[in-house]
């Protein structure tokens, strides 16, 4: 490249800024044909793992299958038959469902704050720095996040076991009997499970948070005369509010789909019920352990799910841009 | 030099796993384009154990491969609980790649007739009727039709510990008066004769209501439903007394804590299908090994010395299956292969050989032959149909028997949960239910 | 261990200088010291103790599990290596030999998946970061929507799908759905918004550089912190996953080791829970060498990403 073709471009780039109007159709232009090219490759694969599917599920959600061939058996086939909005008025109208519901915005209200608060607070105390060789505690803290939540339910529930868990035990020989299991506590049996796999996953990204605020920032604090507790409350909180705010709301989207750890509860406590969870109601809906069963019920649930998530996200958002402009 | 070699075993492992995924593309199964001179080809999927020193399923098909040139099977393990395979080959089935036989429930067999899964094979599978139990064998009857042979069965029978019983003074009881007070009296010095588990009383106490008549039955082409017969209540009325008195233990069958429950020797006798025979030894760790025996039950749910099934599964062949004929042929030859069967657990529903008890469950049970009084229990066994949609009513008996542990329902209440669980399943299936 | 050294070398040598940073009212005290320690220790023992409990469960057979003493090994020491070698037996048995390569399999999902999910992401991220196209706010409505669908429910049409486009049972039938993810395309986004400057685009567009090259020369190398950051996180999802495969896979072959695991756990009669411990740890393993040897990268990624989250 010479210098003329050089200078020749940046001149013609800067007679287009200064010609305002074809510029700005040239950047539209430009930024339709680049903005889609490089969107391509995640619109495609998107449409085929997200779109496409979510299209069938909205669709099947309005059949259900049944028999029509007359006899005990229905002649041996079942056929999908177009039901409206039934499946969606048996999932409104369901008991089980808003129980289910119930149970999962209890739990929600009540792990994600203590989770969050419990990983600010350890992020806050690993980047004060006051304690040395603070490596292992943070890799100790994370490593639960690379456990499956499959496998860390299993390991729990043989922790919440009065037979094999040397934590029963070991509390009975003190004299305290807990039964994890117990109908008033086993919410919270599970919430410990989801709190241990993800505070430390938490930890990490308020950790980087608080590591990324400028060092001057506390320079000035010290020269202000600020003492330890004011920095960590007037500069560092701030400067985390964001991403524990988006923790906040990616982790309820999470607990919202609750369905690894009451379903592993359940081989131990045959009392939790199939429709436990909404997300468990759906499994086992298209599973036929409920009934009515298959594709249609299942996605129901599903959406109806899906709804209720979007307006709880909906109102968070809302209730966040509020506090933020405070 | 080693990490070198073991690079390059990494990187042909890789390409080789590439090769066989591109290669899998046709996924299809049953060789469509078997062409007239190549060997038949039948898939045959299976969720057997397949675990540490038993004959793998793969073992005994390489076996007949051997001998059958003309026939060549292939054998998948379904890594997933009945539900799942359940659900699984319900799509298969739909989309045409479907295995040609697989391993399915009994209670599970009407449920995916009537989703339209299974190939009529009632024209081959005659000639093979005499190589099986009558009971299993009816029990792969659906609507008057035949869709494969049975491969194991579940008995109920009664397990103890004789030696506890005999410093407790007690012998196994024959009726429901003596089966209580013996419970008591056990219970009093902190032994157990009976457990209650609520995550198999979908199988336990359908079976045993089952022993002395049916829930479920078919009469002008409506299905009548009767969960609550005097059998379900006789069965609720000894659980329920038991519970009451503190008699019995609680622990679900598959929580460590039934493990424990014979460990420490307070478990000293339950009612229990056949096939838990090898599980129990396991889960006993050894506890009273020796000393356990096993007893027909008593007359203890007017059940009138006959006794009731519970799980045990046969192998059904899949619509798409393009060769019924061999698929048959080879199920037949592989669910007599009655040893190799039996040290996967299974009692088997063949008739064709006696099973030989296995020597650790001889000497787990004092000697006995337990096998024989397994083929005992097997030909004192009631007929009991299931009904399509049984999963619902099994998963909603689960719960309300739980609930029955701590004095929150009672244990007749499972009985009638099941009876409009029933009726609410089959109506949703849009069979017609005579009220 | 020189390596290591080296390591600990420095982040003293970045404590000290922070200590220094610090004025003297904001140095510790004893007894503010002696709480944090403790928190931070009990906090520890919390995280860890579950993993320990499995390491010393995966050496014990069933009835020891019940039977022993929870906390410690059911058998002497130099009977360890024994206990620990029928254990791993039992283990192979149960997943019929093919454990290795259930977790070979895995490493290849995860690793394929995640490598095109996380060029996909940060492509996407950056066209909506960078670029005004028409329809991109509906595009971003609909991804992060997205993000709120139980993504387990979507694994049975996604099944009827693969299965029209004869992908069942083949790598691709999970490769492809693992390698999109809206969170993925989220944090591409906040990444390409903190940390690629309009002016160096702008500057590298007036030097004749063409949107391709601007994005594979410049744009890539400073994302490469935030790419290790989707790239784990998408590798552990991929990893975790087991009811896709479960729906898509029916070859032995082709399974990852978490739904081996579930296939262990699923049979209501299994009781080998020291073996399933063993199988369990050994198959976290690469994941945990990953983030180890990670860590450098994507906890800068993180920090990154986390400040304007």
């Amino acid at each position: 490249m010479t210098a003329t073709t050089h200078s020749a471009k940046a001149a013609k780039a800067g007679a287009g800024r200064r010609a305002a109007k074809p510029g700005r159709s040239n950047a539209t232009k430009r930024a339709n044909r680049y903005g889609w090219a490089f969107m391509a490759p995640f619109a495609i694969l998107f449409v085929f793992v997200f779109i496409l599917p979510i299209i069938w599920a909205i669709y099947s959600s309005f059949f259900r299958q049944v028999a029509t061939g007359g006899g005990a058996y229905g002649g041996g086939e079942l056929v999908n038959q177009f039901v409206g909005v039934e499946n969606f008025i048996y999932v409104i109208t369901s008991q089980d469902f808003w129980a289910g519901v119930g149970r999962v915005v209890v739990y929600t209200v009540i792990q994600v704050p203590i989770m969050i608060i419990i990983a600010l607070v350890l992020a806050m105390i690993i980047d004060s720095l006051v304690v040395k060789h603070i490596g292992g505690f943070r890799l100790g803290y994370f490593l639960p996040y690379a456990i499956p939540g499959m496998v860390a339910s299993i390991i729990w529930v043989y922790l919440y076991n009065g037979q094999i868990s040397p934590l029963v035990k070991g509390l009975a020989a003190l004299g305290v009997n807990v039964d994890f299991f117990n109908d008033n506590i086993i919410l919270g049996s599970m919430a410990n499970i989801t709190t241990w796999t993800f505070t430390g996953y938490n930890m990490i990204i308020f950790l980087a948070a608080l590591q990324a605020i400028p060092h001057d920032l506390y320079e000035a604090a010290r020269i202000d005369g600020a003492n330890g507790w004011q920095i960590a409350t007037k500069i560092k909180l701030p400067n985390v509010r964001s991403a524990a705010l988006l923790a906040m709301l990616l982790s309820i989207v999470g607990t919202i789909q609750l369905f690894n750890e009451p379903q592993i509860m359940q081989t131990s406590d045959p009392g939790i019920s199939k429709s436990y969870t909404p997300m468990m109601m759906a499994m086992n809906t298209s599973q036929g352990t409920i009934t009515p069963s298959g594709d249609g019920p299942a996605n129901a649930i599903a959406i109806v799910m899906a709804l209720i998530a979007g307006i709880l996200a909906m109102i968070y958002a809302f209730a966040e841009r509020k506090v933020n402009q405070e | 030099m080693v990490s070198n070699r073991k690079r390059f075993m990494a990187g042909l492992a890789t390409i080789s796993a590439l090769c066989i995924a591109l290669a899998g593309c046709g996924g299809e199964s049953s060789g469509g384009d078997a062409a007239s001179d190549g060997p038949i080809e039948i898939t045959y999927m299976h969720r057997l154990p397949d675990s540490d020193g038993m004959v793998l399923v793969n073992d005994i098909v390489a076996r007949w491969n051997e001998e059958h040139p003309d026939i060549h099977v292939t054998a998948t393990k379904f890594d997933g609980n009945a539900a799942d395979m359940k659900q699984k080959l319900e799509r298969d089935v739909k989309s045409g790649n479907a295995p040609d036989l697989a391993q399915m429930g009994y209670s599970e067999i009407p449920e995916v007739y009537v989703k339209d899964m299974l190939m009529d094979v009632t024209e081959y599978a005659s000639q093979y009727e005499d190589d099986f139990a009558s009971g299993p064998y009816s029990l792969m009857q659906v609507d008057g039709k035949t869709f494969g042979l049975p491969q194991d069965t579940g008995p109920l029978v009664y397990f103890y510990n004789k030696a506890e019983f005999d410093s407790l003074g007690i012998s196994v009881p024959q009726t429901k008066d003596e089966l209580i007070a013996a419970a008591k009296t056990a219970a009093a010095q902190g032994k157990y004769i009976m457990s209650y588990q609520a995550d198999e009383v979908g199988n336990m106490f359908s079976g045993l209501a089952g022993a002395s008549g049916g829930w479920y039955s078919v009469e002008d082409g409506e299905w009548v439903v009767d969960t609550e017969t005097a059998g379900s209540a006789a069965v609720a009325d000894v659980y329920q007394q038991l519970l009451d008195a503190g008699a019995a233990t609680t622990n679900p069958r598959w929580d460590p804590s039934f493990d424990a429950s014979l460990q420490d020797g307070s478990l000293i006798g339950t009612i229990a299908a056949a096939w838990e025979a090898p599980l129990f030894i396991d889960s006993s760790g050894g506890t009273g090994s020796g000393d356990w025996q096993v007893a027909q039950i008593g007359d203890w749910f007017e059940n009138d010395g006959k006794t009731g099934p519970d799980g045990g599964s046969g192998v059904v062949v899949l619509k798409g299956c393009e060769h019924p004929a061999e698929a048959m042929e080879f199920l037949d030859w592989f669910n007599t292969q009655v040893a190799d069967l039996v040290s996967q657990g299974l009692v088997v529903a063949a008739s064709t050989e006696p099973a030989t008890t296995p020597d650790s469950w001889a000497e787990f049970f004092g000697g006995q032959d337990v096998m024989a009084e397994f083929a005992t229990a097997n030909e004192n066994m009631g007929d009991f149909t299931y009904m399509p949609g049984y999963s619902a009513v099994d998963a909603a008996m689960k719960e309300t028997a739980a609930k029955a542990v701590d004095g929150s329902a009672t244990v007749a209440d499972i009985f009638s949960v099941a009876q409009t669980t029933s009726v609410d399943a089959l109506k949703n299936l849009n069979l017609p239910v005579k009220e | 261990m020189s390596k290591a050294a080296r390591a600990r070398r420095r982040a003293d040598r970045i404590r000290e200088k922070h200590e220094n940073d610090l004025p003297r009212s904001m140095r510790p005290n004893a007894m503010v010291k002696t709480i944090t320690v403790v928190i931070l220790v009990v906090a520890l023992i919390y995280f860890l103790f579950p993993i320990y409990w499995a390491i010393i469960a995966c050496t014990k057979t069933p009835s020891q599990l019940t039977g022993s003493n929870g906390l410690w090994f059911a058998v002497g020491l130099a009977d360890l290596p024994d206990a620990i070698a029928d254990n791993y037996t039992t283990l192979l048995g149960w997943t019929r030999g093919n454990f290795w390569r259930w977790v070979l399999n895995s490493l290849l999902y995860s690793g394929i998946s995640a490598l095109i999910g996380t060029v996909v992401s940060v492509m996407a991220g950056y066209a909506t970061a960078k670029f005004a196209f028409r329809g991109r706010g509906l595009a971003m409505a609909v991804i992060m929507g997205c993000m709120l669908m139980p993504a387990s429910l979507l694994t049975i049409p996604q099944y009827s799908i693969f299965h029209a486009l004869h992908l069942t049972n083949t790598m691709l039938a999970i490769i492809i759905p693992c390698s999109v993810s809206p969170f993925g395309f989220f944090l591409g986004r906040v990444y390409a918004q903190t940390s690629v400057p309009d002016e160096l685009i702008e500057a590298a567009r007036i030097d004749g550089a063409g949107e391709a090259r601007i994005f594979f020369t410049i744009v890539l190398r400073l994302l490469a912190p935030a790419m290790v950051t989707i790239f784990l996180f998408m590798f552990v999802q991929t990893w975790n996953n087991f009811l896709l495969p479960l729906m898509m896979i029916s070859s032995d072959e082709l399974k990852p080791v978490t739904l081996g695991l579930y296939g262990m756990v699923s049979l209501s009669t299994f009781n080998d829970r020291g073996a399933l411990m063993m199988g369990a740890l050994l198959g976290v393993l690469p994941v945990i060498v990953l983030f180890l040897g990670l860590q450098r990268y994507w906890q800068a990624g993180l920090a990154a990403g986390a400040v304007k989250g």
